[in-house]
């Protein structure tokens, strides 16, 4: 394998605020992007995505580990690491409000040491690619939330970059324009380009990411494909049946392996949670007769929920 | 140099969308009103062109301390320090190119105050030097600018920031010499305005509205110029070890 588009190793950050007790915000995180993936960091808030994201981009210092863009630190080498990287934060603010949108790109371009001519044209490439041309020329204070999402986009992307860090990108963006951002991060992949994707939306990270991280105050809790993950905890197994009697019902319940079955609608879901406990119960719905057997893995999202969690707003 | 032109381009569109740019050219022509009416009533019309030179001076540090010295901290609680931090930009060149701008754009005063003398008094700028005096202007703008960095450097690590700019406007117009010579100012304080270049600037200014040659222009422009350079270059190292401790301390972005 050639160099990693980025590499992190042991990266700790710990904050120490005025009058409070200090923040471990990472905790010893390690992480490899090969070149051309789109890599999920999943997490809930306050689980360390945006202070990775913010290291990364050369804007935090870490207090402990190191990072690599494309083979080069992020701490002692950032004039040859920022030309490389383009950053999408989240959130309203991050723009200038007065100006109009192509004003808006037109200086980011500028600080990419692009020309004058260069930077009108890849301005108007990207705002047509974000589909904001109608509204380009109009202020930005004007435009929607996910308006604003798309033109900082654009401007994470109008230094060409070759790694992009996107930290909740599809905030405030609604479902259709979410789905077009998708399909944009797609393209970019196909352009070689390398993301780095911070979310908590487990829909985004499944749909669009080719590996996902999922990472839990400050630590790693696993890395793997989206579908991997599933069958990390595939022991977690259910199966959909119809056409099962009541009776049979409550023997599989009572059956080693077996966490819960529901019953629902005509039919009923059983939930495993053993190894091997599917194969037994699989055998005893097709004996029972059972109209409909359907097994599945679970989603990312619960994938997520059994790794990390459900804590609720618990921070 | 581009990033210098970023920030200077940014910067004029800025203006041209914020009206709130303008406060300081509405106030220099009520400045110069006032100072006209002064040396009038106290029967001084040799002082009415010194008058009018104060409001543009005014503006300029105003400039500074109110806009330049914010710049940062404005782009901090905008969520648009990080960004540009994370660009392969200059940071101190953006800047400079932000502020020279602004200084630019302060100069117009002196058109906005020679103005308002002809209209209300009759009272025209002495152009007895007019190459010295274009000159100053331009090389106290420059200064100015440069001074801006280190206020904008210096700034961005206060949480009340406005309550030093607004504060250190009136002690500088008396320390620097615009509104009355730093010459007619207590013995012991005139060493302290020797240090700051808008003194050197506004005597070089008044000088060149009289008839006399002015003495040791190039050594006096020269002064201007070097104290100017001095406050970028200690501006600069400011800004960079600011920025270092931002880093470090998670402070790029306020929240």
């Amino acid at each position: 394998m050639g160099t990693p588009a980025v590499e992190v190793e042991e990266i700790s950050r710990v904050f120490e605020p005025r009058k409070k007790p200090e923040v471990v915000a990472l905790d010893g995180v390690s992480l490899t992007i090969p070149p051309g993936e789109i890599h999920g960091l999943l997490g809930p808030n306050g689980a360390g995505k945006t202070t990775l994201v913010k290291i990364l981009s050369t804007v935090l210092l870490p207090t402990s580990g190191r990072a690599r863009v494309l083979g080069m630190d992020v701490v002692d080498e950032t004039k040859a690491v920022r030309p490389q990287i383009g950053i999408v934060f989240g959130g309203e603010r991050g723009l200038y409000w007065r100006l109009t949108g192509r004003q808006n790109l037109e200086y980011w371009g500028a600080l990419y040491k692009l020309s004058a001519r260069e930077t009108k044209e890849r301005t108007q490439r990207l705002i047509e690619r974000v589909g904001l041309a109608e509204r380009a020329d109009e202020r930005v204070e004007t435009y929607s939330r996910g308006m604003k999402q798309r033109l900082h986009l654009a401007r994470g992307l109008v230094g060409d970059a070759t790694v992009l860090f996107l930290d909740e990108p599809t905030t405030g963006m609604d479902p259709l324009a979410a789905r077009e951002f998708r399909t944009l991060i797609a393209e970019l992949r196909d352009e070689g380009r390398t993301i780095l994707l911070a979310t908590h939306d487990m829909m985004e990270a499944e749909t669009v990411c080719d590996r996902v991280t999922l990472i839990d105050r400050g630590k790693v809790v696993a890395t793997e494909s989206p579908r991997t993950l599933g069958r990390v905890i595939s022991r977690f197994q259910r199966i959909d049946v119809e056409g099962v009697d009541g009776p049979v019902l409550d023997e599989i319940r009572a059956l080693d392996g077996v966490s819960s079955v529901t019953v629902a609608d005509g039919g009923a879901r059983i939930e495993v949670d053993e190894e091997g406990a599917t194969l037994v119960v699989l055998a005893r719905v097709v004996e029972a007769g059972a109209s409909s057997v359907k097994t599945s893995l679970p989603s990312l999202e619960e994938v997520y929920v059994q790794l990390i969690g459900d804590r609720g707003l618990e921070l | 140099m581009r990033d210098f032109l970023a920030g200077f381009g940014l910067e004029l569109r800025i203006i041209r969308a914020a009206p709130d740019a303008f406060i300081p050219l509405v106030t220099a022509p009520f400045f110069a009103l006032i100072f006209l009416s002064i040396v009038r009533q106290s029967g001084r019309p040799d002082l009415q062109a010194d008058a009018l030179m104060a409001p543009v001076l005014m503006t300029l540090w105003w400039i500074a301390l109110q806009h330049a010295g914010n710049l940062i901290t404005g782009d901090r609680w905008q969520a648009l320090l990080e960004p540009l931090i994370a660009t392969p930009a200059s940071l101190a060149s953006v800047l400079l190119g932000r502020i020279t701008a602004l200084m630019g754009f302060g100069l117009i005063s002196f058109f906005e105050v020679w103005a308002i003398g002809e209209l209300v008094y009759g009272v025209s700028i002495p152009f007895e030097h007019p190459g010295a005096l274009a000159l100053t202007f331009l090389v106290t703008a420059f200064a100015t600018a440069g001074t801006s960095v280190a206020f904008a450097a210096v700034f961005v690590m206060s949480r009340n920031a406005y309550t030093f700019t607004n504060s250190l406007g009136y002690p500088l117009y008396l320390l620097g010499g615009v509104l009355v010579p730093v010459a007619i100012l207590p013995g012991w304080i005139q060493p302290v305005s020797s240090g700051i270049f808008m003194s050197w600037a506004a005597d070089l200014l008044r000088a060149s509205l009289k008839a006399p040659p002015i003495d040791d222009l190039w050594q006096r422009l020269g002064t201007v110029a070097l104290l100017g350079a001095v406050s970028f270059v200690l501006g600069r190292l400011i800004l960079f070890h600011v920025m270092q401790r931002m880093r470090a301390k998670g402070e790029l972005a306020a929240t």
